[in-house]
């Protein structure tokens, strides 16, 4: 009743290969067998964005992803998106304009923006808030997010 | 070089961007197991026999306990009288949720599949839902002794009620509802609980208050207070949902039944089912003015369901019950509130505590009022707005007090004059437009909540290298009060404020403090960080003054530079102002030690309800503008600006956070959430039912700040978080009745209910 597979994952540049339950999801192989504890997890029914990775470059919702189905993919969390102690702009960002309050929605934001970024390196301000309306922040009315959202993308496209 | 009033940005900041921090539901030890909860599916029921021998059995499975294995005493929530529940059921379930039986195993699924083996036989029992049903003579009862159901009864009379109706020239009553809404922190309840070899209890817990949890759970599971350490951990969000929660000593039970640490984490299903939500009220309300806008009288009626157990519920319904009356300078009042036991989900504390419901009542009623004499419902309020010096009914010292101005700023920037005029005209392709405000006040700590004491203390910790640790009992929410801390700690001693650290929270460390809730971080214990920063500045200035020669009352502290203030060629480095003082006594920390206790504060009289409860009172005047969808029902807010009066910007950039935060969670409660029953039963279970606001839902906010200068809050400084909230819902309510002429009175104000009004009353 309780069937493991046996699954190979680059998390965050580096392979695991691990047995894991056919119903353990991807957050929870993420946070109880690999430590990775920065993707949180708000609800586990897809409906807060808390535990957003990107899975093969694209976001998405980790809790209603069998661990096992991530088999052969490329998973980047929030712990590979510094690089090293220095932080990526959209972080600062975030860090910058006061985005972060309890921080708990911030990791799945984060994800979420800079998969979003990439696509849309100039986006307005309604296409940002589109952009994380699959998200929950339930401390900062999102003011401050779609700012640093927004700042990133600035910064971002000046840059290069 | 003062920092307090710019922006400092949350300590910890770069730990959460980077997933680096460790919250409460992240915790773990080596060798820990998971826990499950068995809940009641019955809403009112006797168990018969539970039998636990089958989820004994499976492998993995290290214990199962049920309410029968102990002979624990009732529980409840620290300092409120009414113990009247157990940590896991005996004999009865009194709602759907009850805690009846509780599982440690090695691993998650091992003890949901324990979960299911547990076999409980009940006999299920005639259960009322509804607080009027369960008032009546004939009902049912929740608890065996409480007649009626009633478990509180307040009445209040102030001025003479009749005499100030027959004078009214005008006279408005109606009946409102508020719905049951989760506080919907991010971060579910959970805990991990571990027991040392002597019998000593240490529990990780994202909670705002690890001394009352101490308190708490010590009494609950028979310990003395010494046998109990809690070490808070951040938390993803509170909002008043994470005082006391039964997860946390049951899992301590677990821990201690298997003899190795346990952690338990609520699914968001567990939180709809069996958290503390807000406490859902009827109101009926009845009010009396002159028509030059005179407000003369209220009547009220309250009853509040509080579900199958009193939690904090009776502070609550207190708070509903007396706070607006506080807000205009209104004489004759006349109020019966009841709180009442049901078969439903136990309520809890909730950003605003009770404010939201009554408020949105109060300020709705406001409007009819002013609209009934065709008075700006702006200036009736300016026309009753309290004032700074005065004494309220309820005995309240308004010593600061920025309602008028709050009035006047947020109108003035929303254009009110003007859209009031032009917006009902511009009725386009389906949609009406409409602005409207609602003021509120609220307190900044509440000597009412707890019986022991109010205040709060500090300790400030200077060790040889210049470094500053703040301790206090008051974990930081995620709203930034530890980054408050350290500006008040880096002010008083003169230093740049990343030079301060505030710890976390530790009963074994820490002071004892009630925790943050009631708005009474800032106010209190940002006194007591200040006082006992000026006790080891003070400590510093008595070991360096024959250094600087001088006498330490001549001594100043700034800029990194302990000073003379005579010869400022004189001076030290601080930190080497804090090594001489410490290796004058032979390596001794410098530790400044400081308390606060409010000044004219008190209890308030058991009977009357009259007394100061509050050292400093913030006032809130907040202004919406909406666009209402005649075909759909549906309401946008467009713009909402918001006047706080908070005595004085500590953090300009954490504040408006707060604002913003706090708009959101009111839109939610007046557009769209709520918990519905069906028999008792939660029916909605995730965040795909249960629709709290998005960043698609979100109005353009403009913060306003006003600053009246408290004489007692530090630097002038009031509360802030909660009453953010507590306008919106009525702002929203009043704006929809400027576009449509509709006054809605049951929240939240769905699509649905917009549609039905504009069926039945065509506009
Ligand atoms: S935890 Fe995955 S969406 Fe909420
Ligand atoms: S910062 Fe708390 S949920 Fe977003």
């Amino acid at each position: 009743m309780n069937k493991k597979e046996r699954v190979k994952i680059t998390v965050n540049g580096s392979t695991f290969e691990s047995l894991v339950s056919r119903r353990k999801s991807l957050v929870d192989f993420l946070r109880e067998d690999l430590y990775l504890t920065g993707t949180k997890k708000g609800c586990g029914t897809g409906d807060c964005g808390s535990c957003v990775v990107l899975v093969n470059g694209e976001a998405r919702t980790s809790c209603n992803l069998p661990a096992y189905r991530a088999n052969g993919t490329e998973i980047v969390t929030i712990e590979g998106i510094a690089t090293g102690r220095r932080l990526s702009p959209l972080q600062e960002a975030f860090v910058e304009s006061g985005a972060i309050q309890c921080g708990f929605c911030t990791p799945g934001m984060v994800m979420e923006a800079t998969a979003f970024l990439k696509q849309n390196p100039s986006p307005s301000e309604n296409e940002i808030r589109e952009a994380i309306s699959g998200h929950i922040c339930r401390c900062t009315g999102y003011v401050k997010i779609v700012e640093a959202i927004f700042m990133a993308s600035q910064n971002i496209t000046t840059d290069d | 070089m003062s920092e307090i009033g710019t922006s400092v940005r949350h300590p910890d900041a770069e730990e959460k961007v980077s997933g680096g921090l460790i919250y409460g539901s992240d915790y773990s030890l080596p060798g820990m197991l998971y826990g499950l909860i068995l809940r009641s599916p019955h809403p009112h029921a006797k168990i018969k026999a539970i039998n636990i021998d089958e989820a004994r059995k499976l492998t993995g499975v290290k214990a199962v306990v049920t309410g029968s294995d102990y002979d624990f005493p009732l529980f409840s929530v620290a300092g409120v009288k009414n113990v009247d529940d157990r940590l896991l059921a005996k004999e009865k379930v009194r709602f759907i949720g009850d805690e009846v039986a509780a599982v440690a195993s090695v691993d998650l699924e091992t003890a949901a599949e324990a979960i299911k083996k547990i076999h409980v036989e009940y006999e299920p029992l005639p259960a009322v839902f509804e607080p009027e049903e369960a008032m009546k003579n004939d009902s049912v009862l929740v608890h065996e002794k409480v007649k009626n159901n009633i478990v509180n009864k307040i009445e209040i009379r102030h001025g003479n009620i009749q005499k100030a109706f027959s004078q009214s020239d005008a006279v408005v009553e109606a009946s409102f509802e508020t719905p049951i809404v989760h506080q919907s922190y991010l971060e579910p309840q959970s805990a991990v609980a571990n027991w040392d070899a002597h019998g000593r209890l240490t529990m990780w817990l994202s909670t705002q208050s690890p001394k009352l949890a101490q308190m708490t759970y010590a009494s609950a599971l028979g310990l003395p207070l010494d046998k109990i350490r809690i070490v808070q951990l951040p938390m993803g969000g509170a909002f008043g949902g994470k005082l006391e929660y039964k997860l946390h000593p049951i899992c301590a039970l677990l821990a201690r039944e298997t003899g190795l640490p346990v952690k338990m984490v609520n699914t968001r299903k567990d939180e709809f089912l069996a958290g503390v939500p807000r406490l859902p009220m009827k109101i009926w309300m009845k009010a009396g003015c002159r028509k030059d806008g005179t407000f003369l009288a209220k009547q009220t009626e309250i009853i509040a369901n509080c579900g199958a157990y009193v939690n904090y519920s009776q502070g609550i319904q207190l708070s509903a019950t007396t706070r607006h009356d506080n807000l205009y300078r209104l004489k004759n009042i006349e109020t019966d509130s009841y709180l009442v036991y049901t078969n439903t989900i136990p309520k809890g504390c909730f950003r605003g505590f009770g404010c939201p419901q009554s408020f949105f009542a109060f300020e709705s009623i406001i409007d009819m009022l002013a609209g009934e004499i065709g008075m700006d419902p702006s200036e009736f309020r300016l026309k009753n707005a309290s004032q700074k010096g005065d004494k309220t009914p309820h005995g309240w010292h308004l010593g600061s007090c920025g309602l008028s101005e709050a009035i006047v700023a947020s109108t003035k920037v929303a254009d009110w004059k003007n859209k009031r005029r032009s917006l009902p005209k511009k009725k386009t392709a389906g949609k009406a437009y409409g602005i409207g405000m609602a003021c509120c006040l609220h307190v900044s700590g509440n000597r009412a909540f707890l019986p022991f004491f109010d205040g709060a203390a500090s300790y400030v910790r200077i060790d040889e290298e210049g470094r500053v640790m703040v301790s206090v009992g008051e974990p930081d929410l995620g709203q930034g009060s530890r980054s408050t801390f350290a500006l008040i700690a880096s002010h008083e001693l003169g230093i740049p404020v990343a030079q301060v650290t505030v710890s976390r929270v530790d009963t074994d460390l820490s002071p004892h403090g009630l925790g943050t809730f009631g708005d009474r971080s800032t106010t209190i214990t940002g006194s007591a960080v200040r006082n006992a920063a000026i006790d080891a500045r003070n400590m510093i200035a008595e070991a360096v003054a024959d250094e600087l020669n001088t006498v330490p009352e001549e001594i100043l502290f700034r800029e990194g530079f302990v000073v003379s203030k005579r010869d400022p060629q004189k001076r030290l480095l601080f930190a080497e102002a804090a090594k001489t003082c410490s290796f004058k006594k032979a390596g001794e920390t410098v530790l400044g030690k400081g308390h606060f206790i409010p000044p004219g504060v008190t209890m308030v009289d058991p009977e009357t309800k009259v007394g100061n409860i509050s050292c400093a009172y913030p006032f809130v005047a907040q202004v919406a503008e909406v666009e209402v969808n005649l075909r759909t029902g549906e309401v946008k807010v467009l713009s909402f600006w918001a006047a706080h009066d908070l005595g004085k910007t500590m953090n300009p950039i954490m504040a408006e956070g707060q604002v913003h935060g706090a708009i959101a969670q009111g839109i939610g409660f007046a557009l769209m959430e709520e918990i519905p029953l069906k028999n008792g039963k939660t029916i909605y279970n995730t965040f795909k039912q249960y629709k709290v606001p998005r960043a698609t839902n979100m109005p353009t906010i403009r913060a306003l700040f006003i600053e009246s200068n408290d004489p007692i809050g530090p630097y002038g400084a009031k509360g802030l978080a909660e009453p953010a909230l507590t306008p919106v819902a009525p702002a929203i309510a009043n704006a929809i009745f400027h576009a449509t002429g509709l006054r809605l009175t049951k929240l939240p104000m769905t699509p649905g209910r917009v549609k039905q009004h504009l069926a039945r009353f065509p506009i």
